[in-house]
């Protein structure tokens, strides 16, 4: 399918805080209630719509466990976004947020967009870590911040799709190298057309302004065009 | 190392003894010189000598090679002589200066210093850290020593590149170089390093590498493309090969695409050379290994659906049926075509629709089962063909069906011109080649797996073998062939045309009973098969003897004892008789234990080493997997037992038919009660909606009557003759109220001004009377007239006065009676009103109708009210006016008569002495007037 862009993220965070169930529930719209250890880094993939342009999100769910540490490290420099998870029924994954920060920040090139989401709020009764604690951490390290339950499905989307938006209202901004794809970032084979629509038109006008000359060159341009 | 000093001490007693302390010294200068050009030289003179004397090198300069490359890395001259010297004491690529028989050894040698240097990791992360160094006398060496690591242990490398961070990352960069050999070698590289190791293979993957590879084979030319494009090809394969989640994300990531224009060969006859030849190989495994049987179904499928979408699967087919492709590629493209479209239907539809480009144009499948009961193609290829045949058979019973119809009577084409699947098939079980038989009885097994009706269909072909005598079943023409295989004479393996035809055959009679009756109706074969079961023969006729006894036991255990003379039960005893049930087991258990059988039963692909392997099907294996078990069980069991059985299975089957008979009993009633839900549901929905509006309507009705209630209060109030007019507006809590007090108000107001009118008529009186009391003395006293005169001009004044407050009184009076008929009126609008307020029974709607109307005149009194209370307030105020002036009059009268009695007294006492006080009080009252 077609897309404007193309987003790599990375899911990072401790073991069993529900990394993978976030992607499988964004992916496939589904729970699995069974942790079900992932070993090493999965893959999947799918399309949204922000500002009315289709984005292909690219996604890379990382093992949590400390054994595979070293090998999230390498998804770190080639992503735009990461969602950092922690379980809010769980404050040791809570208190580790700092390390992963860390490790993210040294790793990641300076652009990457940080998503924090404090998972399984859909077990209010079993909370640990309050949400105002949440978003005081996301506020102190420049992070956006949200509660998410992959679970019941509640603001996973939003949070996948809030995490386009910035890294999306960055490349506005001009803060991206869309060029540069070991940024995360990849400009789509239907934008880059349009783009070369553009340089057509900009042609086109050249072609009105300076008459013949430049008019030869629109023609020898056209199939380059096509 | 003990292994190493041996090596070295033999070598060190030859004439090499001075090239080892050649190197001891260059080893020494390298580690002590201060200079950098002496030890550069120095390191310069151990490369030289690296190749010739590599294992002395290797020991005595590893250490301070390694030195140099932590210390002296400003220099990138004597970092690319360092690295380039490290290659030539661990590559084994260059062999030349070593002598044949020590191969071997220094392979070991390869491995062993690769050991040394790995031991510190440090030494690896160094090396990757060199690799950032952007000058090609540093980099080039560097990959190639890495590679070099990799190659001779891979494993241990691998884990020490994965834990240094950004290891792979950096690697990956070696692709965007852009000198060519550093990226060709980066690929290289890259292969060394995703070898067997999935993390690092999806890290590499996320790196882009499948963007930029397909870049690099796209702008090489793709298959017309040199080594890289073949280097580039292995790596991809590398990073697919069983991992799922890089396949996940290669068609995620919209590559099979891009595969497509690998496969635009064309038809020209030009240029296959051996690099494009094993180019396109390796792309076509590229695209089995998205496609693989042994991936997870899902992903299989959906990589299948991208190749048709995308046109891909078009694209082999066209190569299919292309001329002058060679054979190599035409093999391994059938067999990419058959992974492509295996299990899919709408890959196999499209198959089945392709033509070959002949005159007249025939169906590829046609095409394809020509060549493979060709006896003069290559075995490869009739082997693909035949694995091509059974993918488009994979789970598509549409296919089956059509294959199956070629070969039924009302369907052959009995003009001959065109050659029917059926047709060859057919040919290939009866010609003369052995390898044609086996072929095509699988190929028509295949046409059966798991379709009981084209098990049934196929029952219904017969042959016409010669002219003249009567034609023959299909399955009759099998077990003819079976029982009299010696005679012919055939080519190639006699066993292999037999165990095509048991497979077949066994395939055929599983789960059909009634090819199992078509089958023992022919009284030859039982025998045939006990014959060959019981006989002692060689162990080549093993498999024969367990395929026979499978068969038979397929004839018991799916024998529904149709035919009187072959029940199950005399079945049974014919083996107790003739073969003995131990025996028979035996036989049975041949298959499995052939040594051919666990390879085939291992994937699909019928794919053998030569003809002499070409045994056993894959999907053959399974069923007998399947029925091995079921049928030694059979076999053991008695008679009686057996009867048990039957009569367990009868009652069973009685059960079964009552349990039938209540499911479906239960299953109409289920529906039924979900019927019935739903209308209880509707009924629900719509009761509670009355039930709603029913309350809300009672309500209403509850309103309604309260304002009937009130209205007939104020209509019996209004009826009776001296009821307040107020009444009639008791409908507003307020209203009466102040209706009430505004009549208290005017009452008040009236006995006001009739206190008023009172006091003013006796003011009236008393001033007529002053008046009339005045003129008298005023007659008896001429003198005094002129001052009585004035007294009364004052009189009139006041009179004036007082009329002018009568007259106001007046208005007010009338004002009053003006709001007393205004009042009236109200009454009689409220008894109107009430009046017209019909009886709560009546039709409600006209009570609501009726009560907005009495609502409206309800707000218009209201608004009355309001002005008759400003009136009443202006009133009141003028009232408290006139009392003020009443009041003022009232005490100038009073001093008027306090003068006048005075007067009086004087007046008598002036009568006593007229002249002498006269002008003294005249005085007086002068005074007091001024």
């Amino acid at each position: 399918m077609a897309y404007a862009y193309l987003f790599k993220y990375i899911i990072i965070g401790d073991t069993g805080v529900g990394k993978s169930c976030l992607l499988l529930q964004f992916t496939d719209k589904r729970f699995q209630p069974v942790h079900d250890l992932t070993i090493g880094v999965e893959f999947g993939a799918r399309m949204i719509t922000i500002d009315g342009k289709q984005i292909k999100l690219q996604i890379w769910d990382t093992a949590g466990q400390e054994s595979f540490r070293s090998i999230t490290r390498s998804y770190y420099r080639g992503a735009a976004g990461a969602l950092l998870v922690y379980d809010i029924t769980r404050r040791d994954t809570f208190n580790h947020l700092t390390t992963w920060l860390e490790d993210a920040r040294q790793h990641s090139n300076s652009n990457m967009v940080i998503m924090l989401i404090g998972n399984k709020s859909d077990l209010e009764s079993r909370r640990e870590v309050k949400k105002e604690e949440g978003e005081a951490f996301a506020r102190e390290h420049g992070l956006i911040f949200m509660e998410t339950s992959a679970k019941t499905a509640s603001n996973v989307e939003e949070a996948f799709i809030n995490t386009a938006k910035e890294i999306y209202e960055k490349i506005q901004e001009g803060v991206f190298d869309i060029n540069n794809e070991a940024n995360g970032i990849k400009i789509g084979p239907q934008h880059a057309a349009t783009n070369a629509t553009h340089a057509g038109s900009l042609f086109l006008r050249l072609a009105a302004q300076t008459g013949p000359l430049a008019h030869s060159l629109t023609l020898s341009s056209c199939p380059a065009e096509t | 190392m003990n292994f190493l000093r041996g090596v070295m001490g033999g070598q060190s007693a030859g004439p090499q003894h001075t090239e080892a302390e050649t190197i001891q010294k260059l080893c020494d200068r390298v580690a002590s010189s201060t200079l950098l050009d002496d030890r550069r030289n120095a390191v310069r003179a151990l490369k030289s000598l690296s190749k010739k004397y590599r294992l002395e090198v290797g020991i005595q300069a590893m250490e301070h090679l390694i030195h140099v490359l932590q210390t002296d890395r400003s220099d990138s001259e004597i970092i690319g002589y360092a690295l380039d010297t490290l290659y030539n004491i661990i590559s084994n690529d260059e062999e030349e200066e070593v002598e044949e028989n020590s191969t071997r050894q220094s392979e070991d040698l390869g491995s062993q210093f690769t050991e040394i240097f790995i031991k510190q990791q440090e030494n690896v992360t160094l090396l990757l850290s060199l690799l950032e160094e952007f000058d090609f006398h540093v980099r080039w060496p560097g990959v190639k020593l890495l590679t070099s690591l990799l190659k001779q242990l891979g494993p241990q490398v691998q884990q020490i590149i994965l834990v240094s961070p950004m290891g792979v990352s950096r690697l990956m960069d070696l692709l965007a170089d852009s000198r060519e050999v550093i990226r060709n070698d980066g690929v290289l590289l890259l292969q060394a390093l995703t070898r067997n190791n999935g993390a690092i293979q999806k890290i590499v993957a996320f790196e882009n590498a499948f963007e930029r590879l397909l870049d690099i084979i796209t702008e090489e030319g793709n298959s017309d493309g040199g080594i890289v494009v073949e280097d580039c090809l292995i790596l991809l394969q590398n990073l697919l090969k069983n991992n799922n989640s890089n396949q996940n994300f290669f068609k995620e990531g919209s590559y099979i695409q891009r595969m497509k224009p690998w496969f635009e060969v064309g038809d020209e006859n030009s240029g296959w050379s051996a690099q494009k030849v094993t180019n396109l190989h390796l792309m076509l495994q590229l695209v089995r290994v998205l496609v693989s049987p042994n991936n997870p179904p899902g992903a299989t499928s959906s990589c299948q659906k991208a190749m048709f979408q995308c046109g891909l699967l078009q694209q082999l087919c066209t190569i299919l049926m292309a001329t002058g492709v060679p054979a190599d590629i035409l093999t391994e493209t059938i067999n990419t075509v058959s992974e492509v479209i295996r299990g899919c239907q709408v890959n196999q539809d499209y198959f089945a629709s392709v033509n070959a480009p002949s005159n007249p144009p025939r169906p590829a499948i046609v095409v394809l089962l020509m060549s493979m009961v060709n006896e003069r193609q290559p075995f490869v290829l009739r082997c693909a063909v035949l694995y091509c045949f059974q993918c488009f058979l994979y789970k598509n019973q549409k296919g089956q069906g059509e294959i199956v119809s070629t070969l039924l009577p009302s369907t052959i084409d009995a003009t001959g011109i065109s050659v029917s699947a059926g047709q060859l098939l057919c040919g290939g079980l009866f010609s003369t080649d052995s390898l044609s038989n086996w072929c095509a009885a699988v190929a028509l097994a295949h046409a059966l797996q798991e379709n009981a009706t084209q098990k049934e269909q196929l029952l219904r072909v017969q042959l016409a073998t010669s002219i003249g005598n009567p034609p023959v079943s299909l399955l009759q023409q099998c077990t003819n062939i079976l029982s009299q295989g010696d005679k012919i004479d055939r080519r190639g393996s006699k066993i292999q045309t037999r165990v095509g035809l048991l497979m077949l055959l066994c395939t055929w009679l599983s789960n059909c009973p009634i090819a199992v009756t078509h089958f023992l109706h022919n009284s030859a074969n039982v025998p045939f098969l006990t014959g060959q079961i019981a006989e002692n023969l060689g162990e080549e006729e093993q498999l024969v003897q367990g395929l026979c006894a499978l068969l038979l036991g397929i004839s018991i255990y799916f024998n529904d004892n149709s035919l009187e003379s072959y029940t199950k039960e005399k079945l049974k005893q014919l083996i107790e008789k003739r073969i003995g049930k131990e025996n028979f087991i035996e036989k049975l258990g041949f298959i499995s234990k052939h040594e051919f059988y666990s390879r085939a039963s291992q994937k699909p692909q019928p794919n053998f080493p030569s003809p002499e392997y070409m045994i056993f099907d894959h999907e053959f294996t399974k069923l007998v997997k399947e029925l091995e078990g079921v049928i030694t069980k059979a076999i053991h069991k008695s008679s009686e037992e057996d009867k048990k059985e039957e009569e367990v299975k009868k009652t069973l089957e009685q059960h079964d038919s009552i349990v039938t008979h209540y499911k479906n009993m239960i299953r109409e009633q289920d529906l039924q009660l979900e019927e019935l839900k739903q209308q209880i549901s509707t009924l629900k929905c719509q009761n509670e909606q009355l039930q709603t509006a029913v309350t809300q309507q009672v309500s209403q009705i509850q309103q309604h009557k309260d304002q009937y209630n009130l209205l007939k209060v104020q209509l019996g109030k209004d009826n009776q003759p001296q009821g307040s007019y107020n009444d009639g507006s008791q409908m507003n809590g307020i209203q009466p109220e102040e209706i009430g007090r505004l009549r208290e108000e005017i009452e008040e107001l009236k006995s006001n001004q009739e206190l008023l009118q009172n006091q003013l008529a006796e003011k009236d009186s008393l001033i007529e009377n002053l008046k009339s009391s005045q003129p008298s003395p005023g007659a008896n006293e001429e003198s005094s007239a002129t001052d009585s005169a004035r007294d009364s001009e004052q009189i009139a004044d006041l009179k004036q006065e007082l009329a002018t407050l009568k007259s106001q009184l007046n208005s007010q009076s009338i004002e009053i009676t003006k709001l007393q008929t205004e009042k009236q009126e109200l009454l009689q609008k409220t008894e109107a009103f009430a009046k017209s307020v019909p009886e709560p029974e009546q039709s409600e709607t006209v009570t609501a109708a009726k009560a907005t109307d009495v609502e409206g005149r309800l707000s218009a009194l209201l608004q009355e009210t309001k002005e008759l209370k400003n009136e009443i307030k202006a009133l009141s105020e003028e009232r408290t006016a006139i009392k003020e002036q009443l009041d003022a009059s009232n005490s100038t009268i009073a001093i008027l008569q306090n003068e006048k009695n005075k007067l009086e007294v004087d007046i008598t006492d002036s009568k006593k002495n007229k002249t002498i006080f006269w002008c003294c009080w005249l005085i007086r009252i002068r005074k007091y007037f001024h």
